[in-house]
């Protein structure tokens, strides 16, 4: 129902309203006095005995009861075409309502989603940017830890080759001890104190 | 005269030995003189290194002025002779220990003394400490001089990694 049918019926409500409470004071309001004031007057008294005899309390109480289950059936069917129009609207505003949430939901999960969306965006930007600090981190690790190595590499084979007199010396006694007899040595002896004869012939003129 | 020292007279030790020795010599003779009649007094025995050097100085140690002498020598040795300090591996015998001495008496300083010691981290070969000086004669510094050759003998046995 449209709002040309409401008016329509709240109209017609109004006017049976109106047209029984008119009916109503025009019954309760007539003159009972008598005048008799000429022959016209006679007739309207006489008149007016006819309708007081016509419309006597219980044809007035009959048109009461007519006009009240009239009423009541007008009013019954307007309630009726109301609930339904109130159903109907009822119906129409539920659709209404049902379409304006789901739009409106259907707004907010777009929205949800774009934020979710630009969440997961920065979270994999933010991702992305922490694996390439880590890939600097560790590829600068590497080469500091490569760096070290080499140069740790290079200390132990410095100390190596500084110390490689002290430890096959030592590797030899470890493994001959005393088993070389002096007695074989002793050309290699006299060698070696013939090679420093000099050094310790001056030592000695030298004195202490 | 100088005195001939013998071979085995090598260390200072030795010659404190010997004046030792003389002095109980004196102290014998002393005490002979002093002796009761017909008291027997045993005589010390001289060493064989004593034997040695009266042999070959051509002394009489019955002769007491020849004894003073050689005291007199042997205190002058032990005041002027050098020392030298040898140290080995093991213990030298004696025979190498002599022809070592043999040849620093003829070569460095006829009453060259020595001291032998030991010296544990020597593989081979043996150390000198002259008054002033130390001479390193052992493998170790004959490792240092061959280290380029070393190492290339071990870059050639890891394969040059």
């Amino acid at each position: 129902m449209n709002t040309g049918g409401l008016v329509l019926v709240v109209g017609s409500l109004l006017s049976a309203t109106a047209a029984f409470v008119w009916l109503a004071l025009r019954l309760n309001g007539a003159p009972s006095g008598k005048k008799a004031n000429g022959p016209q007057e006679a007739l309207v008294d006489s008149a007016k005995e006819d309708v007081e005899h016509i419309f006597n309390d219980e044809f007035r109480e009959e048109l009461r009861n007519r006009g009240r289950l009239h009423f009541e059936k007008i009013i019954g069917e307007n309630a009726m075409f109301l609930q339904q129009d109130l159903r109907q609207t009822t119906s129409q505003l539920n659709d209404y309502m049902r379409a304006e949430i789901t739009r409106t939901l259907q707004e907010e999960f777009k929205k949800y989603e774009q934020s979710i969306a630009d969440a997961k965006q920065l979270a994999l930007g933010s991702i992305e940017k922490t694996i390439d600090t880590i890939e600097q981190q560790r590829q600068y690790l590497e080469q500091q830890l490569k760096t070290q190595s080499e140069e740790q590499k290079k200390h132990i084979l410095k100390q190596f080759e500084g110390q490689m007199a002290n430890i096959i010396n030592h590797y030899i006694l470890h493994a001959i001890g005393n088993q070389i007899d002096l007695s074989d040595q002793l050309e290699y002896i006299l060698a070696e104190l013939e090679a420093n004869k000099q050094a310790i012939v001056e030592d000695i003129q030298r004195g202490a | 005269m100088e005195l001939k020292i013998p071979i085995t007279l090598v260390s200072r030790y030795d010659v404190s030995r010997l004046l030792r020795e003389l002095n109980s010599l004196d102290d014998f003779f002393a005490g002979a003189k002093s002796r009761p009649a017909g008291t027997a007094l045993p005589a010390p025995r001289p060493s064989n290194l004593l034997n040695q050097l009266v042999s070959d100085n051509q002394v009489n140690l019955l002769e007491e002025a020849q004894r003073q002498q050689l005291k007199a020598r042997l205190e002058g040795l032990l005041k002027t002779a050098p020392q030298l300090r040898i140290s080995f591996s093991s213990e030298p015998p004696a025979k190498v220990l002599e022809q070592i001495l043999s040849w620093m008496r003829q070569n460095i300083h006829p009453t060259l003394l020595l001291q032998v010691g030991l010296q544990p981290n020597v593989a081979a070969g043996f150390m000198l400490r002259t008054p002033n000086k130390w001479f390193d004669m052992s493998l170790r510094p004959r490792l240092q001089k061959e280290q380029p050759y070393l190492i290339e003998l071990i870059a050639g046995a890891t394969g040059g990694q």
